[in-house]
């Protein structure tokens, strides 16, 4: 034990004295802000696209004029509701699509007869993608018989979402492959230097003629190497939960870390942990494998792509069998989306944090056999 | 006399790329780097081995420092096999050889301390011990300086102090002098000469014939991977010089393969 510290304690040094270093793992988390802005976009296009459906709508005070009433056929399927509140509760629910509320003289208004400029209520929910087209689809529709007399929905607050459906909904789709990128990205910065590096410089050697345990300073290096990619996936994970109120242009009011309980953060913490273990694992592997950090870099990369893939799949995988979650990698980025949208199970959790355990504990017994070969530590 | 060292039979051969093979005029794919070697030290004695480039020196001295594994053979230092006893092995020798390097990030004050914890020094002693050999070899006014920024001189003078910073009765020195410049190779040189008045056995390569002459006790000398002599400075250099010596087993030797 006493030796595997020596040697984090000489890897912390060699890390935190370096400040090149420290810029190079810190950098994935700065490059946020772009990251989220491609993403925020790819969102929005895909909300705006799905515009086939009729929209189901509770509608007061219809009115009677015959070009409204022959664009609204065309688009709505009027719902009844005994009142008001039931059919906007229906809207947060997903049940129903829109509540429009025509003020009670919009013919007059339509006619242009008008003193006031009265409004017209659209309500919906931007998290399901049907009410969300159906409200730009009535917007639109009104915005053909706008003229100085009327707006639509002037007092704000027509949004009917519960806000942590919302925030769930977004982060399940992208933090996982974020995640994953990032975490990637921080291994890639330090493993190649730190065992590639030391082959290719001749230290490594020197550490081999000492009493220490191969074992012991695979290990060694793993744990340092962990501590230093979850300090890079750290900082960028609080880039992303701090800037998410910001891309979502004020949409939620920036208590998104609220969201989620003590239990859920927990286990978003052992994933991360669990997953950085695989990936600097494998880092490891490839670069004792390589002559030099150069060749280090250039196995690792195809390596980190299909890494930053299997981060993707939450994206396609709606209900994703629970067998799936036992897959190394891949189950941990499906049970992070799961935690997003607050549908994680103990099982979900369980599989794939142990089966990221297993494959980092393969993977570091492997490190400790390569470190005894001579043809590998010695290659030139 | 007590032996410290005992080499049985040591062999170690490595695989040629076709390429190499061309270069070194070889048809098999397989070169002998050191053939059936064995020799014995004792303590407090400074034994040379003495041989041309790619003779076979280093290779056996990397086994010797458990580096690399024999095909065949074995050797015990204090008892303990390189092969069966790696770590005892570790603890009892140290090793200073151009081919092992110290991060240049790093401090000499903190390379030693690192590696007197690898050796599991207690630091009260590390740091007298510290203190001394900084002392005796110049390092003291550089401790805190990056490796990165010390003359070759002064980086070789640590990587002699890093060698031996758990104080080993056993110390082998791969072409300690080589690129440094006299007044560098003359401190080194006087150290060894104190390490064996200490008691020590020193264990020395080189291909510079003065060296030998001025420092060895006994000398091995291996051509082709072969020992071909062993025998004391004394009996070996009775008749003619070391120079001579060797030049005739070469020759001698060259002529056999030829």
């Amino acid at each position: 034990m006493k030796n595997i510290l020596t040697i984090i304690r000489k890897e912390f040094a060699r890390f935190f004295k370096d400040r090149i270093m420290i810029i190079t793992i810190l950098i994935p988390g700065l490059m946020i802000f772009l990251i989220y802005t491609v993403m925020g976009t790819v969102i929005t296009d895909k909300a705006s696209s799905d515009k086939n459906e009729k929209f189901s709508a509770y509608v007061i005070n219809m009115p009677l004029n015959e070009n409204l009433n022959a664009g609204f056929d065309a688009l709505i399927e009027i719902k009844e509701y005994s009142d008001v509140d039931a059919a906007k509760a229906d809207v947060t629910e997903g049940v129903l699509d829109l509540v429009i509320i025509f003020p009670e003289n919009f013919d007059v208004v339509l006619s242009g007869q008008a003193s006031l400029v009265p409004d017209v209520g659209i309500f919906y929910n931007s998290s399901k993608t049907q009410s969300q087209s159906g409200y730009f689809a009535v917007s639109g529709l009104l915005e053909g018989f706008k003229n100085p007399s009327f707006s639509v929905n002037a007092g704000g607050n027509a949004d009917l979402i519960k806000e942590r459906d919302f925030v769930g909904g977004i982060l399940s789709n992208i933090m996982p492959m974020l995640m994953f990128a990032l975490l990637a990205s921080g291994c890639v910065a330090v493993a190649p230097e730190s065992i590639a590096g030391e082959k290719e410089r001749g230290t490594m050697a020197t550490l081999l003629i000492t009493p220490i345990k191969r074992w012991q300073l695979a290990l060694g290096k793993i744990i340092s190497l962990t501590c230093f990619a979850l300090l890079s996936g750290f900082s960028s994970f609080l880039g992303v939960i701090l800037s998410l109120p910001k891309l979502l242009g004020g949409a939620i009011n920036g208590q998104t870390a609220l969201y989620y309980s003590v239990g859920d953060y927990f286990m978003l913490l052992a994933l991360i942990i669990s997953v950085v273990l695989v990936i600097i694992s494998v880092f490891s592997v490839l670069s004792t494998l390589s002559k030099s950090v150069k060749e280090a870099g250039s196995t690792i990369a195809p390596v980190m792509f299909l890494i930053i893939l299997c981060g993707m799949f939450p994206m396609f995988l709606t209900n994703p069998a629970v067998g799936l979650y036992s897959i190394p990698l891949m189950g941990s980025g499906l049970a992070m989306s799961a935690i997003m949208t607050f549908s994680i199970t103990p099982l979900a959790f369980v599989l794939s944090f142990i089966s990221n355990l297993v494959v980092a504990g393969l993977f570091i017994t492997l490190l400790s056999f390569m470190f005894k070969s001579e043809k590998i530590m010695f290659n030139k | 006399m007590e032996e410290i060292l005992k080499v049985e039979n040591l062999k170690k051969t490595f695989k040629l790329s076709r390429k190499q093979q061309k270069i070194e005029r070889i048809s098999q794919p397989v070169k002998k780097a050191v053939d059936g070697l064995s020799f014995t030290a004792y303590r407090g004695e400074i034994f040379g081995l003495l041989g041309p480039n790619g003779a076979g020196k280093t290779t056996t001295l990397r086994m010797l420092a458990t580096l690399i594994k024999p095909d065949s053979g074995n050797a015990f230092i204090d008892g303990f096999s390189i092969l069966d006893n790696k770590d005892e092995v570790c603890r009892r020798i140290g090793f200073l050889t151009s081919e092992l390097k110290l991060e240049d990030f790093f401090t000499p004050a903190y390379l030693f301390d690192f590696f007197s914890d690898l050796y599991g020094v207690e630091k009260t002693v590390r740091e007298e011990r510290k203190r001394r050999l900084f002392a005796k070899f110049g390092i003291d006014r550089f401790a805190e300086v990056k490796l990165a920024n010390l003359s070759t001189g002064m980086k070789q003078k640590v990587s002699l102090v890093i060698s031996i910073v758990h104080d080993p009765d056993f110390i082998i020195f791969d072409e300690p002098t080589n690129g440094l410049d006299v007044i560098t190779a003359k401190v080194v040189t006087d150290f060894l000469q104190e390490l064996k008045d200490d008691g020590k056995t020193v264990i020395l390569s080189t291909h510079i014939f003065s060296l030998v002459e001025k420092l060895c006790d006994r000398v091995g000398i291996i051509i082709d991977g072969k020992l071909i002599a062993l025998d004391s400075l004394k009996n070996l250099t009775a008749e003619k010089n070391l120079e001579e010596v060797f030049f005739e087993l070469y020759n001698a030797n060259v002529a056999e393969n030829l």
